[in-house]
């Protein structure tokens, strides 16, 4: 029958479809990235992108600190100023930490469950495609000159107000960056339920994967509250909508309402991943199991919950009275007894272990340290009181940044130290490693510590300048020098991280006797993973297959021979088994394309001049439907 | 196999552990203190009023226990690095998976601790939206891009980033934006309250000494945010009567009344 088809039949979209996915299959180089669905790669460009834009935050941080170090200065001017802070907060949280965070999801979740990919591969290119070209589209000011500039947190009615088109890529960026941000977050948590490898009961999951799993219910439920405030925010700057406006009926707390719904939330999934790498860490590195793992796990959850109840700790000085005060600073100081839990089950990890200090640990345990001293500032917050003097004063700059890079950043870092390895199957140079651990946290301190001082003298943020004698010079000069610091451990990490690549020493698959699946495998991993699916036996399973008790209850390592671990598996993968993986695709990336070219048109078409813009909202439209058609007729695999 | 590597430098850097820590504890508590004592015109630390003194109290007051906390946690932390470092040849330490009832308790303990925390908490909130009995001085201010306007509804006066108030006289502020968002802060003698276009926010306060405060917008509004400072300047009931006669005679010699503004015209 099959000979009998006629030469000229047309082919079908289905077969051009088929041959098209066959034909990105074969891409090479820069092509395969492309259309690439490997959840490693995906994790890879993930991390890349991410940390580019930490380099470009970082940038901006340093102008703010440039300008501040002395008083009475003006090495930019205010409404730079403005736009520079208001893009050094949205970078750092949507471009940086949420990304970075994806970053291990996508590298390390797979590998930890012990499944061959995400559950979703071509979404999960459709999530970093979207998050891309929504961070580009964010930055796109820098070229026209219309930057943000009503802050990260975008405060109706100024933010309604703001001339120019920089809080329309601001608005719009972030809603395009939520659509990658919900994508991520269905992929990981159906991933995590459906994928795990026989025997991973819940219970069994790593921590990691349980601080994903919150984190990913979190994005989902957290983003589209901001997605109404942002098409709220929309309708009141292009169709004059008057949500926010008083004068017509509106309100501008709706916006802080919403805005910190979602807010809260999100400081929670930007501090949770932290949390699961640095609890996979801690035990590795100890040599012992995490320290109640049913108490870390509830505690995770526990504030995936509670986090809902407390967004008004954010607007204690609007006005909302008393007896809501009161309920939101309770409900806050009732979260931190779950972060506290975890901090004290850390300790108990270490405790008695025998600790190997090396570079991960540092960075794990230095985000432990640090992470103590945001939470501890955070309870003067609850106390409602005297956040009516701390509340946008520099001392809620000092608490976040403990938090957030202090508790997130450094957690981030460990992560990158400990699993480098296992995808570039070279070693991070540890001398190298402690210069910028050593010159990160001491630049860190010397940077956000005197912020507690300066709020307590009552500096406010967000201010452009200041004059003599308020007493804030010194430590802002600090705080400069201090930064100045940062940005030298960032050049050492750089130096470490491309040395290494290149000429770091050779990896084992396991070299630093993990306790969890990716150490099984060979590092980096073939692109199937597992050659076969592993059965898990018990939480830590990787641990479990290396060690034994011996009769005297002493625990010793199973013979060389007897484990049944990466060898046999490598073996079984040089075999050439046949494994069914996912085809590359580039209608992922299609589809996203569709999602800017609407953005921009919104944004352009109501200017004097900007016919030109209004057909690519639905050029845009077209677009993102041939990528979301042709993704859902190609043929799934082989 | 599992190789004790490099311990030359995990030795070194451990004594660095030991030695610095304690360093930046120490030097915290340093900076801690010249917070404490300088006076600075915005200085939460140095209170020139009731309400600001009890915001003070209250923050020590918490302050103290959480600083505790922190060198003993922080402390735990680090020593926990140079008991159980890794030694050399070390066999696998016992797999212990937890103990549950020192988990209870150090989940107990911080919520026991936080419950005594919400106490002044919720009474100090109660005491601050109680206005004290007997004579009350209403002000309406009012911020906009990007100066304030304080009006004396009683007395029939405005004026321009200059609040003129008498001492140990309780002021309540009434307080609103026109245009964004701003929030009304004068470090040393209270809290913030947010001017929200549209609604109406209070707060009241006393000056407990003569003297000129310095205050400034608290809530980013824009590229004159942080310009848009005041002053609030306390004077005995007699100044305060003789400046208020002045102001009603639209007296030119007044400091402030060439600088007022009708936000009804
Ligand atoms: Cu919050
Ligand atoms: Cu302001």
């Amino acid at each position: 029958m099959a000979s009998a088809i006629p030469e000229q039949r047309p082919v079908s979209i289905g077969e051009a479809l088929r041959g098209l996915r066959h034909e990105a299959a074969t891409y090479k180089g820069i092509l395969s990235w492309i259309a690439t669905v490997d959840h490693k790669r995906i994790g890879v460009m993930y991390g890349i992108t991410a940390f580019i834009f930490f380099l470009i935050g970082g940038l901006e941080a340093m102008v703010i600190r440039i300008q501040l170090a002395q008083p009475n200065q003006s090495v930019v001017d205010p409404q730079q100023y403005n736009q520079i802070f208001t893009m050094h907060g949205t970078t750092m949280i949507f471009l940086v930490v949420m990304p970075m965070s994806a970053a291990f999801f996508n590298l390390m979740v797979p590998l930890m469950i012990g499944a061959r990919d995400v559950a979703f591969p071509r979404l999960n290119a459709f999530s970093y495609w979207v998050f891309l070209l929504g961070a580009l589209f964010l930055n796109f000011g820098w070229i026209t000159g219309d930057i943000p500039d009503s802050g990260w947190f975008g405060y109706a009615p100024l933010s309604v107000q703001s001339l120019g088109h920089g809080m329309d890529f601001w608005m719009l960026g972030l809603q395009i960056l939520g659509i990658s941000s919900m994508a991520g977050g269905f992929n990981f948590i159906v991933t995590i339920l459906n994928m795990r490898a026989p025997g991973m009961s819940l219970f069994r999951m790593p921590v990691f994967i349980w601080m994903t799993l919150v984190t990913s219910f979190l994005i989902i439920l957290a983003m589209p509250v901001i997605t109404i405030a942002l098409f709220e925010l929309g309708f009141d700057r292009f169709f004059a909508a008057n949500f926010f406006n008083p004068e017509n009926g509106g309100d501008p707390l709706l916006w802080q309402h919403l805005f910190w719904l979602f807010g809260h939330p999100e400081v929670y999934i930007l501090i949770l991943p932290a949390m699961g790498i640095v609890s996979e860490i801690l035990p590795t590195f100890a040599r012992k199991p995490l320290f109640g793992y049913p108490f870390v796990v509830f505690s995770g959850i526990l504030i995936g919950f509670i986090g809902w109840g407390v967004w008004a700790h954010h607007m204690f000085t609007t006005g909302l009275g008393a007896p809501a005060n009161a309920a939101f600073g309770v409900s806050t100081m009732i979260i931190a007894v779950p972060t506290g839990v975890k901090i004290f089950n850390w300790l108990g990890t270490l405790w008695g272990g025998s600790i190997h200090l090396a570079t991960p640990l540092l960075f794990a345990v230095g985000m432990v340290a640090m992470f103590i001293i945001g939470g501890l500032s955070g309870v003067t917050h609850a106390v409602v009181p005297s956040d009516f003097q701390q509340q946008d004063t520099y001392y809620v700059v000092a608490h976040f940044h403990y938090v957030l890079f202090g508790g997130a950043i450094f957690g981030l870092f460990s992560g990158i130290y400990y699993w480098f390895s296992k995808f570039t199957g070279r070693m991070l140079s540890e001398g190298i490693g402690k210069v910028h651990f050593w010159l990160m946290l001491a630049g860190f301190n010397l940077t956000f510590f005197p912020h507690h001082m300066l709020g307590l003298l009552g500096m406010p943020r967000r201010i452009y300048s200041y004059p003599e004698g308020m007493g804030w010079d010194v430590y802002n000069m600090i705080s400069t020098v201090g930064a100045f610091v940062i940005a030298a451990s960032m050049l050492v990490f750089m130096f470490n991280f491309i040395r290494s690549i290149k000429r770091g020493r050779r990896a084992s698959a396991d070299p630093w006797d993990g306790r969890t699946l990716e150490w099984t495998i060979p590092s980096p991993p073939p692109p199937y993973n597992f050659a076969t699916i592993p059965v898990v036996h018990a939480r830590d399973e990787a641990w479990h297959r290396k060690y034994v008790e011996d009769d005297q209850g002493r625990i010793v390592r199973v013979p060389a021979g007897a484990e049944h671990d990466v060898e046999s598996h490598e073996a079984a993968g040089a075999e050439g088994h046949h494994i069914h993986m996912p085809l590359p695709s580039i209608f992922p990336l299609i589809a996203a394309i569709g999602l800017p070219m609407i953005a921009f048109g919104l944004t352009y078409y109501q200017d004097t001049h900007g016919e030109w813009a209004l057909p690519l909202i639905p050029a845009g439209v077209v677009v993102l439907l041939i990528g979301i058609f042709g993704w859902g007729l190609e043929p799934e695999a082989e | 196999m599992f190789h004790i590597k490099n311990s030359r430098t995990r030795f070194g850097v451990m004594s660095q552990v030991a030695r610095r820590l304690p360093l930046f504890l120490l030097l915290f508590l340093l900076l801690l203190a010249v917070g404490c004592e300088t006076d600075n015109p915005q200085n939460t630390f140095a209170p020139s009023g009731d309400v600001a003194d009890k915001l003070r109290d209250l923050y020590l007051i918490v302050m103290w226990p959480l600083i505790g906390i922190m060198v003993v946690v922080e402390g735990l932390l680090v020593l926990s690095l140079i008991i159980f470092r890794q030694k050399r040849g070390q066999a696998v330490p016992r797999q212990t998976h937890g103990n549950t009832r020192l988990e209870v308790a150090w989940t107990i303990a911080p919520a026991l601790f936080l419950f005594v925390l919400a106490i002044p908490t919720i009474t100090t909130l109660r005491d601050l939206a109680t206005v004290p009995d007997g004579d009350v001085m209403e002000i309406e201010v009012t911020g906009r891009q990007f100066s304030w306007s304080f009006r004396y509804p009683n007395e029939e006066i405005t004026t321009t980033n200059q609040l003129t108030i008498p001492i140990n006289q309780t002021v309540n502020v009434t307080t609103t934006g026109v245009d964004v968002i701003h929030s009304f802060w004068v470090p040393k003698l209270a809290g913030k309250a947010d001017a929200v276009p549209g609604r109406s926010n209070a707060m009241w306060f006393n000056a407990t000494e003569p003297g000129t405060y310095s205050g400034q917008c608290a809530e980013f509004c824009g590229v004159g945010h942080w310009e848009m400072t005041f002053t609030v300047v306390a004077m005995t009931q007699s100044d305060f009567d003789n400046w208020l006669r002045d102001q009603q005679a639209g007296n030119p010699n007044s400091n402030t009344s060439d600088l007022t503004w009708h936000p009804e015209e």
